[in-house]
């Protein structure tokens, strides 16, 4: 595209947005009138939607017979327990290694669900049949995916036609509704990430509505699904407390805040309900927050503790070289060489404990916090989500790599506010969606993990980088552009050498040359550690964008209250 | 998707997206998957890797001849060996000697999966680049994408080579190569190609009297004698050479003991001891072997030369429309040498339309009433059948056909995909690829033969997927739903046959006129007007009257082409939108 027509693209949004804007948020206030039982329900989909969500359906089908993480079986294994068992021993059952460690919603989810399978083939739902493995159960299992995921489509949808710009809002409905990190988590590994991000974009999608006590149930309900969501907890408390218990100038409104309080409670009972009549309550929680675990998980998720447990192992190779007097903890050497098993324990850096990394998590949302508490709009409240999110990534106990979608797919909806939003929102997912490759690591679903993520990279990232793009205003800018560019082209470099030093490894070991077992942890090391660089970088970049707002042209968002 | 600048994307983001669909596929279950002792297709492609790497010429066709001996020409044999030689280069169990049979381990099967990728981008996808270039070079480029896509994505070649594990691909490649070389007037390259084609896998043998009519027809086209038998000659050379070269260390003594070993590949690649069919495909003796019992009633050696009478009589029609062709355009020709000659300048060849149609008729008469056929080997009347399809209007009879062929051409090969464990897959690709391609055979032309048979075969078809699915075969008749599948898409193809003779006839007159009395194409290029009409009604598979315009006529007489096409191409566009579903994203 030459200069003049990319300037005159801009000139057209500006001028164009204006009448819209005007339109759109009077449109926001009908949606708030008690209309949408109405709309809900009526087919609205274009003849573009339909195409993607008919393609990527056979994509999705065409890797029924891909590798299947232990997450399938322990979803099978509670289909089976939510099917034989009476409801008050569904937190007790221990026949297979995989308890049920979920709230109780998705229990409730679980035994919907069993009621089909057991129709489809009973051995499903046998409590004893353990690793099931049929093709039965392949198919029912991966079909539930897919058809729950549709709620996530349903609500990206609807993000589409209230949108300012609805064009630009169906790319990234697009984007978030064919996310990488959905393929490798859901479709592949097997989870129900599509379905509960549904459900949380539905209550960001009432938030931007105006209608804030949905949102805080729909965010409850989700909470009741799955616990991690907690994470974001922070910024939907601050969020309705400030802008729906309280006016604009700061007094009380008692009557909003009692039926929110009523209606989050009232969640809470029909999920918590049957297992506090029957005392189970330490039971459950006791399931919920096993605190038995390590700082990292197996492979390190690419956060801060990453980069220390990187800069600890670097150190302790140069006290080892040198011959420095350092203390070095014993059992941190230990832990070095074990590499990728057991808890982490650091030889040369103090060692950390949750209750740091937890003050350490509050420290940063309470940043954060605090400026939403003094500026409570819908895109203020969406950049605050993402980054409480990610903070609880970034600082978090024992995060699992998957958690990175948490923040993701919130990010996502800020994408084309400014070129700032979107190169931090590229950063982020390419450093993130890497992030998640290894958890898929038998060779024939790598090569598809890989090539889908490029292409859906090229289909988000050239017709969005267009619409946002800014000239950088100074040096500083110019710098950082090129270090970010030279970052991003590393990926590639990352990508051959993590896949030929165990190419090159296994053919030594098949050659029985020698067998490095040592070199197992090292692509991994190296992915970590890279996207680990990435995820920081990005939250520095949306932290200083969030708290130094522009003043001048803020993005389409901006305008909804 | 192009408003948003992405359309200097869509070519590579399309190879890109049909590569993930193919290593999608690949991760299914294949032909033979853990059946010992003798597995499948699969099998016998890896065992054939093994043999050729580990023997000398003269064993590859004649080591144990019991496990999936080497039976297929000179050049898959080549190709195995390389991958052969790359699989011990990674892994020498993968491939060693004996030792490796039925192997099956998760690394051996991604090698084998993707040496059918690597090949399949090597030749079938640089062929269907250069094919939507220079077949629809007068076609808007968004015509031209469609095309690929609509090739790219074909649901039963995918599923043949990426689901049961073939390399039908490579010797489709080659033949749509030697189709764009005739297209751009090098005949002895495209010769070659075709030779390669024929070296790869014998089944090429189909599209021979397509191929062969057509190069003929040039000859008389050129001017017999002169420079067509000049030509004749060169082809012929050409043409043997390159079998020479490829069966080479097969008959010269350093590599084989002596020139009668040729014998030994030749009667190994025509195996005429075989049956009339193997399993139940959906061709003419099959289909009639349900009520006439063939093997009872006549010896084989008579069965084989109904066949062989059946098959001539299949093709004789479109080799006769070829030859006519060219005669007719020589006889008006010459009327007009200097033109004639510029013209041999630009090669060009005003009967080429003929070539895709001509290729059809005589691929369904082999399939349909030759020997020894598999239900696979519906792929190769597919190939024509979907290079015509891809650039023809949704609203054209040649789209309704195209994808009618082309959906029952997938549905005869269910109970092969089934026995595969390719169920899933198979529904994938077809829904898919129906959807991409914009098909609804509701929204068909009304009325119409071609639309009231697509819904009776798919109303058919679906309904014995439903019984299948639903009831187990009864046991006095195990063999019940192939059965019926053959009853079902047999008609269907027979039908397909009997009208790719009646396009290519009316091709015929279109070109030039029932009669040599009427203008050829080149002389008629002075009246701008009259060759604006034609360009218009042009370009492969717009219709029945379909004539290819090439880049060359447009440079001659190009802006009163582009002028006269510009009202049929509005009509044309609105099919073409709706197809793309307006906009992808």
């Amino acid at each position: 595209m030459s200069r003049d027509s990319l300037l005159d693209s801009h000139l057209r949004k500006r001028t164009v947005s204006q009448p819209e804007r005007d339109l759109s948020t009077s449109e926001a206030e009908c949606h708030s009138l008690p209309k949408p039982s109405q709309t809900w329900f009526k087919w609205d989909i274009e003849r573009a939607e339909w195409n993607i969500l008919i393609v990527s359906t056979m994509l999705k089908l065409l890797l029924y017979p891909a590798y299947r993480s232990t997450d399938f079986e322990v979803h099978r294994n509670w289909l089976a327990i939510t099917h034989t068992l009476p409801i008050s021993k569904w937190y007790y059952d221990t026949t297979s290694e995989w308890t049920l460690d979920y709230p109780p919603f998705f229990a409730y989810f679980e035994k919907l669900l069993s009621i089909p399978a057991y129709f489809v083939d009973s051995r499903i739902v046998d409590l004893n049949n353990l690793n099931y493995g049929g093709w039965s159960v392949i198919a029912y299992q991966r079909t539930t995916v897919i058809l729950t995921e549709l709620v996530l489509g349903a609500v990206l949808i609807r993000f589409i036609r209230g949108a300012i710009d609805p064009p630009t809002q169906r790319i990234i409905s697009a984007s978030i509704f064919l996310h990488p990190g959905f393929l490798i988590v859901d479709h592949m590994h097997f989870q129900y990430n599509g379905f509960l991000s549904g459900i949380l974009l539905w209550s960001i999608y009432m938030a931007r509505q105006g209608n804030k006590l949905a949102s805080g149930i729909l965010f409850a309900v989700l909470l009741n699904f799955k616990h991690i969501y907690m994470y974001l907890a922070p910024a939907y408390f601050i969020y309705l407390l400030r802008s729906f218990c309280m006016t604009p100038s700061g007094q009380p409104e008692i009557k909003n805040f009692v039926s929110l309080a009523n209606a989050v409670i009232g969640v809470f009972l029909a999920s918590f309900g049957p297992f506090i009549l029957m005392g189970q309550i330490p039971q459950v929680l006791s399931r919920l927050f096993p605190f038995t675990r390590g700082l990292n998980h197996a492979y390190w998720a690419p956060n801060f503790w990453a980069l220390v447990t990187a800069a600890d192992r670097v150190l302790l190779f140069i006290a080892n070289r040198t011959g420095l007097k350092i203390s070095i903890n014993e059992s941190g050497v230990a832990s070095t060489s074990r590499g990728l098993v057991g808890d982490t324990i650091f030889a040369i850096i103090p060692n950390v404990k949750p209750i740091h990394t937890f003050i350490i998590t509050l420290a940063f949302q309470l940043v954060v916090l605090v400026k939403l508490w003094r500026n409570p709009t819908y895109k203020s409240f969406l950049t605050a989500l993402t980054l409480c999110g990610y903070t609880s990534f970034l600082f978090g106990w024992h995060v699992h790599e998957k958690a990175v979608l948490l923040f993701l797919v919130p990010l996502s909806l800020l994408a084309t506010e400014r070129h700032a939003y979107f190169r931090t929102f590229v950063i982020c997912s390419v450093a993130g969606v890497f992030g998640l490759f290894p958890l898929i690591f038998t060779p024939g679903e790598s090569i598809i993990k890989v090539l889908y993520s490029i292409c859906w990279f090229a289909l988000v990232y050239v017709p969005l980088y267009r619409q946002v793009y800014e000239y950088p205003r100074s040096l500083v800018f110019v710098v950082m552009d090129i270090l970010e560019k030279v970052y991003l082209a590393g990926f590639p470099f990352l990508l051959v050498l993590t896949t030929l030093i165990p190419a090159y490894t296994n053919r030594r070991v098949n050659q029985k040359v020698d067998d490095s077992s040592r070199m197992d942890f090292l692509p991994l090391m190296m992915t970590s550690v890279y996207c680990a660089i990435g995820i920081v970088w990005g939250y520095i970049r949306l932290l200083f964008v969030y708290l130094n707002e522009e003043k001048t042209y803020q993005g389409q968002l901006s305008t909804i209250r | 998707m192009h408003k948003r600048g992405i359309r200097a994307w869509i070519i590579p983001l399309l190879v890109f997206t049909s590569t993930l669909v193919k290593f999608c596929i690949s991760l299914g279950s294949y032909s033979g998957h853990s059946t010992p002792p003798m597995y499948g297709d699969y099998e016998a492609q890896r065992h054939w890797m093994e043999l050729t790497l580990h023997l000398p010429f003269r064993l590859w066709y004649s080591y144990d001849l019991q496990y999936w001996g080497l039976d297929y020409p000179p050049l898959t044999a080549y190709v195995s060996w390389i991958c052969g030689v790359i699989a011990h280069w990674i892994n020498p169990t993968w491939v060693a000697l004996d030792a490796s049979r039925g192997i099956e381990t998760e690394g051996s099967k991604i090698f084998m999966r993707s040496t059918v990728v690597a090949w399949d981008m090597l030749v079938y996808v640089p062929a269907l680049l250069v094919f939507s270039r220079v077949w629809h070079g007068n076609r808007s480029g968004r015509t031209q994408e469609l095309a690929l896509l609509t090739l790219l994505f074909h649901p039963a070649l995918l599923l043949i080579d990426f689901g049961h594990f073939q390399y039908n691909s490579v010797m489709l490649g080659f033949t749509v190569l030697a189709m764009n070389f005739f297209a751009t007037g090098q005949d002895l390259a495209g010769a070659a190609f075709f030779t390669l084609s024929l070296g790869f896998k014998q089944m090429a043998l189909y599209y021979a009297p397509g191929i062969g009519s057509y190069l003929l027809a040039r000859c008389v086209f050129l001017g017999i004698p002169g420079p067509g038998f000049k030509h004749f000659t060169r082809l012929a050379i050409t043409t043997i050479s390159c079998f020479m070269v490829l069966f080479l260390p097969f008959y010269l003594p350093p590599f084989a003991p002596s020139f009668m070993h040729i014998l030994n590949p030749i009667s190994r690649i025509f195996p005429f001891n075989r049956g009339l069919f193997e399993d139940k495909v959906a061709n003419f003796w099959c289909a009639s072997n349900v009520v006439l019992k063939w093997r009872e009633r006549v010896s084989r050696s008579m069965l084989v030369k109904f066949s062989a009478g059946l098959t001539a009589l299949g093709f004789l029609p479109s080799v006769g429309v070829m030859l006519n062709s060219g005669w007719r355009m020589r006889m008006s020709a010459a009327s007009n040498v200097a033109e004639r000659e510029q013209e041999d300048q630009e090669k060009q060849t005003p009967f080429l339309p003929l070539l895709p149609y001509a290729l059809l008729t005589s691929s369904f008469s082999f399939f349909l009433f030759s020997f020894q056929v598999h239900e696979k080997t519906i792929l190769v009347p597919l190939l024509p059948m979907t290079l015509l399809l891809s650039g023809a209007p949704v609203d054209s009879s040649v789209y309704a056909w195209g994808v009618l062929v082309n959906n029952i051409g997938v549905f005869s090969m269910w109970p092969l995909l089934k026995k595969d464990g390719l169920g899933f897959q198979y529904i994938a690709l077809l829904i898919l690829w129906n959807r991409i391609i914009g098909y609804n055979p509701l929204r068909l032309p009304s009325g119409t033969l071609v639309q009231l048979l697509s819904l009776v075969t798919y109303t058919a078809a679906i309904g014995l997927h439903v019984l299948e699915f639903f009831f187990n075969p009864p046991s006095r008749y195990p063999d019940i739903y192939p059965v019926l599948n053959v009853l079902i898409s047999t008609p269907v193809f027979v039908l397909a046959w009997l009208w790719s003779i009646k396009c290519g006839v009316e091709v015929g007159w279109a070109i030039g006129g029932p009669g040599p009395a009427s203008a050829s194409p080149t002389s008629a290029s002075t009246t701008g007007d009259s060759i604006g009409r034609r360009a218009g009604s042009v370009g492969l598979g717009a219709g029945e009257e379909g004539v290819v315009m090439e880049g060359s006529f447009r440079q001659k007489g190009g802006r009163a082409v582009s002028l006269g096409t510009s009202q049929v191409n509005r009509r044309k566009k609105v099919g073409v939108k709706s197809r793309m579903g307006e906009e992808w994203m």
